[in-house]
C-alpha cells in the first residue's frame, strides 16, 4: 500500500511541569499525506536512527514486521507500533478497535493512582477523583521503615484501606506494592488483606524469582498483579505457568499494542485477565482504549491523573479535546478513524523537553 | 428368570448363531469376521428425532432409536445444548458404523467411532457417540433380558440412586418451605447457583454478594440438607478460589465448575488453595478427556454427562478411573429423559457413586410431566430420596414413535447469549 509506506518520522520528547511524568510523542508520516501518532518511554538519539532505519519506506500495514524489527528500541517500538496503527485506521477510516477485531466491548472500566504520602492526601486525592467519576483506586503502600516488616507495617496497610473505603463505599481499590517488598511480606499483607477484597495486590514483590513469588500465591486467595517490568513475552509465559499472576500488568510505554495482544492471547488460555500498566501521555492513553476494545480478557484500564493543574492542562492542550474522562467507573471508546484523536503539534512543540 | 420373561413369545434362539454361523446382509465393520463370536441380531435402522418441547427450546432432545432384524428396538439421547443440527448430522454420519453391525459389540463399535473418526470426539461427536452407545446398551439388556445396571454389576443400593433436585431461590422463605419440603420426602440434597455473571477479576460488591448468597442458601436450607453451589465456569480462578475459602465454614457438599474447563491446572490452583470440595466434568468428553484432571488430583468429584462423555461405555470408564483416585461421581443430567434413565443405571453400579442430577425442582412442571406421559411412569421423579430403579430389561422403558410426534423439532437454538455491563461477552 504505497499510500500508506512512511516518508517520515518525527519524535517529541515531553515532561509534565509538576509531577515529571514524561513521555514520547511519535509522528510517522505516510507518502499518501496520513499522518499518525503513537506514544512510548524515553528514546535516545541512536534509537530514533534505528526507527528512521527500520520504517522509512516501509508501509504501515507492516506493523507486525516493525514491531519485531524494532525489538532492540522497546520504547519506540510501542510508539512506532501505535502510530502505524494510526496511519491504517485513518487510511480504512476505521478506530483502531475495529483494525484489530474489535469492538470487544462498549466502554473500558477505568482505574487511576491516588497522588499523595499520607493517608489524609490519599483520601483527599481520592475524593477529588471519586468526584470525577472513577470508581477504582489504585492505592501506594506506605513507606516500609526495614527490609523485613512486622505487625505494624500490616497494620498501616490495612489502617490505609479502611480509612479509604470509609471515603468512598462504593470504591474498589488496587494496592500497589512497587515491588518494593521481599516476597515474604509480600505474602504476609496479602494473607492479611485477604477478606478486604481489593481488586487485586500490584507487583507485591520483584518478579526475578518465580518460586518466591509462587508462595505468596499460594499462601492467600489475594489476586495478583505483574507484568509493568516484563520485557519480553516469554517472561509472561513462566509467569502464567507459574501460576502466579491473576492479572497482567503490561506496560504500554514499553510494548504498545500489538505485542500486548500477544501476551493477553497467552493469559486468556488460563482465564487471566489483563489491565494494561499506563504512566504516559494522553495519546497512549487513546491507544490503551483501543487496545482495550480488541481484547477479550481486558478488564480495567489504568488512565493518569495528574494532581497539579498545570499537568492537566498539558495533557489537555495536547490533543484537540479532552477525552481522558470517567463517568461511574468506565471510560468512553474514542471515536472516528485511527486514535480518534487529533494531537495538536503546537502543544507538541510547546511542551518539548530541552535539553538541560 | 427376567430374560425369559422379556423373551416369551420371542425365539431367544434367534439371537445367536446357530451351527453354520450363516448370516445375511454382512456389511458393518467386522461382523462377518464375528460371524461365530457375535449374536445373530442386526442393526437395520437408526432413527434419529429432534423433540422440541417447546417450540424455541435451546435444547431438543435427540433421541437415536435403532431397530434390528429380530424386532428389538434401542433409545438413545445425544441432547447437546444449543447444537441440536450438529449433532443429529453427526449421528447421521455414523450410519455406516451402525448399519448391519452387532449391537451386541458395542464396546467395539465405541472404539470404532472413536477411533476411527480419527480426530477424536469434541461434545458434538461425543454427544452422537453417546446417543448410539445407550441405543446399543439398551438393545443388548433386552436381548440378554437384564437391566442394564445388572450388566454392569449392580445395583449398589437396591433402594435406588440417590438424588438431588435444583433450588433456585433467592428468596429466603422460599428456602425455609423447601427445606420443611425436603425433609418430609426424604430429598437429602439440593444444589443452587451463583446470582450474576463475573469478570475475571471481581469487584468487591459481587464478590460480597455472592458469599451472601450463599450464606443464605445455607441458612434457608439448613445444615442438614446437603448444599452444592454451581458456579457454572462463571468465575475465573482467581475470582472463584475468593468465593471458595470465604464460603468454608459452610460445608457445602462441592463447588461446580469454578473455572471454564480447558485449563486443567487453572482448576488445580482453586482446589490447591481451599477446602471447599470442587466438582467438575460436565464438558468433558470420552474417558482421555478426564484423565489429566484425575491424574493431577484436581478434583473431588466428577461430573461427566452420559449424553455427551460418550454414553454408557465412557460414563463407566470414567467413573472407575475416579474411583481409583478416590473421586466420587456425580453425573450431570440437565437434558431429556432417555439419557437421564440412562444414567441411573451406570450409577447404581459405581462404587464411587454420589448423587445424581436431574434438573428439576421439587415439584413437577411440564417437562416432568411429558416424560411420565412418554413413559407411563414418572420418569426421574425420586421416591424417598432416590430415583427408583428401572426394573425391565435394558434401559427399561418403552417409548413409541407416535407419542414424540406432538412435539416436533422447532430447529437449532443457540444457549443464553450474555454479556457484562461494558457489553462484552460473560460466561453464562
Amino acid at each position: 500500500m504505497a499510500e500508506l509506506d512512511i516518508a517520515n518520522v518525527t519524535w517529541w520528547a515531553l515532561r509534565e511541569p509538576v509531577s515529571r511524568r514524561k513521555y514520547a510523542v511519535l509522528r510517522l508520516e505516510a507518502k499518501g499525506g496520513l499522518k499518525g501518532f503513537g506514544e512510548g518511554g524515553e528514546a535516545s538519539a541512536a534509537d530514533m536512527e534505528h526507527v528512521r532505519q527500520v520504517v522509512v519506506g516501509r508501509s504501515a500495514t507492516a506493523y507486525a514486521v516493525a514491531a519485531s524489527q524494532l525489538a532492540a528500541a522497546p520504547r519506540v517500538q510501542a510508539a512506532v507500533n501505535i502510530a502505524m496503527l494510526d496511519l491504517i485506521g485513518q487510511f480504512s477510516n476505521a478506530p483502531v478497535y475495529q483494525v484489530l477485531g474489535g469492538p470487544t466491548r462498549h466502554h473500558a472500566r477505568a482505574l487511576v493512582s491516588l497522588e499523595g504520602n499520607s493517608d489524609d492526601e490519599l483520601i483527599a486525592s481520592l475524593k477529588h477523583l471519586h468526584s470525577a467519576g472513577f470508581r477504582a483506586f489504585a492505592v501506594p503502600l506506605p513507606p516500609a521503615p526495614a527490609r523485613n516488616q512486622g505487625q505494624a507495617f500490616a497494620l498501616a496497610v490495612r489502617n490505609r484501606l479502611e480509612r479509604l473505603r470509609a471515603a468512598a463505599d462504593d470504591a474498589d481499590f488496587v494496592l500497589d506494592g512497587a515491588a518494593a517488598l521481599t516476597p515474604g511480606d509480600a505474602s504476609t499483607v496479602a494473607a492479611a488483606l485477604e477478606k478486604f477484597h481489593l481488586l487485586w495486590f500490584d507487583e507485591p514483590c520483584p518478579m526475578s524469582n518465580l518460586a518466591a513469588v509462587r508462595k505468596i500465591s499460594d499462601e492467600s486467595a489475594m489476586p495478583l498483579g505483574f507484568g509493568r517490568f516484563v520485557e519480553h513475552a516469554g517472561e509472561v509465559q513462566d509467569a502464567l505457568r507459574e501460576e502466579i499472576v491473576d492479572i497482567l500488568r503490561p506496560n504500554l510505554a514499553r510494548h504498545g499494542i500489538t505485542r500486548i495482544r500477544r501476551m493477553a492471547a497467552l493469559a486468556e488460555t488460563y482465564y487471566t485477565a489483563v489491565a494494561p500498566h499506563h504512566d504516559g501521555g494522553p495519546v497512549g492513553t487513546a491507544a490503551a482504549l483501543h487496545l482495550a476494545a480488541s481484547l477479550p480478557n481486558f478488564f480495567i484500564q489504568q488512565i493518569p491523573v495528574p494532581a497539579a493543574e498545570a499537568d492537566r492542562q498539558m495533557r489537555a492542550d495536547l490533543t484537540s479535546r479532552p477525552f481522558e474522562t470517567v463517568k461511574d467507573g468506565f471510560a468512553d471508546l474514542p471515536n472516528g478513524p485511527g486514535l480518534g484523536i487529533t494531537v495538536n503539534e503546537q502543544a507538541l512543540e510547546k511542551y518539548r523537553e530541552r535539553a538541560a | 428368570m427376567k430374560r425369559r420373561l422379556f423373551l416369551s413369545g420371542m425365539s431367544s434362539l434367534a439371537f445367536w448363531p446357530g451351527p453354520r454361523g450363516a448370516l445375511a446382509a454382512q456389511t458393518s465393520l467386522g461382523s462377518e469376521a464375528f460371524r461365530n463370536a457375535g449374536s445373530r441380531v442386526r442393526i437395520t435402522s437408526m432413527k434419529v428425532f429432534g423433540v422440541s418441547l417447546e417450540p424455541d427450546s435451546d435444547r431438543p432432545y435427540v433421541f437415536v432409536k435403532l431397530e434390528t432384524n429380530q424386532g428389538v428396538v434401542g433409545w438413545g439421547e445425544a441432547t447437546l445444548e444449543g447444537k441440536a443440527g450438529a449433532v443429529m448430522a453427526c449421528i447421521d454420519d455414523f450410519r455406516d458404523f451402525v448399519l448391519g453391525a452387532d449391537p451386541v459389540q458395542v464396546e467395539h463399535h465405541w472404539q470404532s467411532m472413536y477411533v476411527h473418526s480419527f480426530y477424536r470426539a469434541g461434545p458434538v461427536m461425543g454427544s452422537a457417540i453417546s446417543g448410539i452407545d445407550q441405543a446399543m446398551w439398551d438393545i443388548r439388556g433386552k436381548m440378554l433380558g437384564l437391566p442394564v445396571y445388572q450388566l454392569l454389576g449392580g445395583p449398589l443400593d437396591p433402594r435406588g440412586v440417590r438424588g438431588y433436585y435444583h433450588a433456585d431461590s433467592e428468596d429466603r422463605e422460599e428456602l425455609i418451605r423447601l427445606r420443611q419440603t425436603a425433609l418430609r420426602e426424604g430429598i437429602s440434597c439440593f444444589k443452587s447457583g451463583l446470582p450474576e455473571y463475573y469478570e475475571w477479576i471481581g469487584t468487591r460488591a459481587k464478590i460480597e454478594r455472592a458469599v451472601r448468597h450463599i450464606q443464605m442458601l445455607r441458612e434457608g436450607l439448613g445444615p442438614e440438607i446437603d448444599l452444592a453451589v454451581d458456579f457454572h465456569a462463571k468465575t475465573s480462578p482467581s475470582v472463584a478460589t475468593i468465593i471458595c475459602k470465604e464460603v468454608e465454614p459452610l460445608n457445602l457438599l462441592w463447588v461446580e465448575e469454578p473455572c471454564p474447563p480447558e485449563n486443567v491446572k487453572a482448576m488445580a490452583r482453586i482446589a490447591r488453595r481451599t477446602t471447599t470440595p470442587i466438582a467438575t466434568g460436565e464438558r468433558l468428553i470420552a474417558p482421555h478427556g478426564c484423565r489429566e484432571l484425575i491424574e493431577l488430583g484436581v478434583v473431588d468429584i466428577l461430573q461427566t454427562d452420559i449424553n455427551h462423555v460418550g454414553g454408557i461405555t465412557a460414563l463407566w470408564k470414567v467413573a472407575a478411573m475416579a474411583d481409583a483416585s478416590g473421586i466420587s461421581m456425580a453425573p450431570h443430567a440437565c437434558e431429556g429423559p432417555i439419557g437421564g434413565l440412562a444414567t441411573l443405571h451406570v450409577d447404581a453400579a459405581m462404587p464411587n457413586f454420589l448423587v445424581q442430577e436431574i434438573c428439576s425442582g421439587v415439584r413437577p412442571g411440564s417437562k416432568e410431566n411429558i416424560w411420565a406421559e412418554w413413559f407411563g411412569f414418572p420418569a426421574m421423579r425420586m421416591v424417598d430420596g432416590r430415583f427408583p430403579l428401572p426394573e425391565k430389561p435394558g434401559l427399561g422403558f418403552e417409548l413409541t414413535e407416535a407419542a414424540l410426534k406432538k412435539f416436533p423439532f422447532g430447529g437449532t437454538r443457540p444457549m443464553a447469549r450474555v454479556s457484562h455491563e461494558d457489553g462484552s461477552v460473560a460466561e453464562w
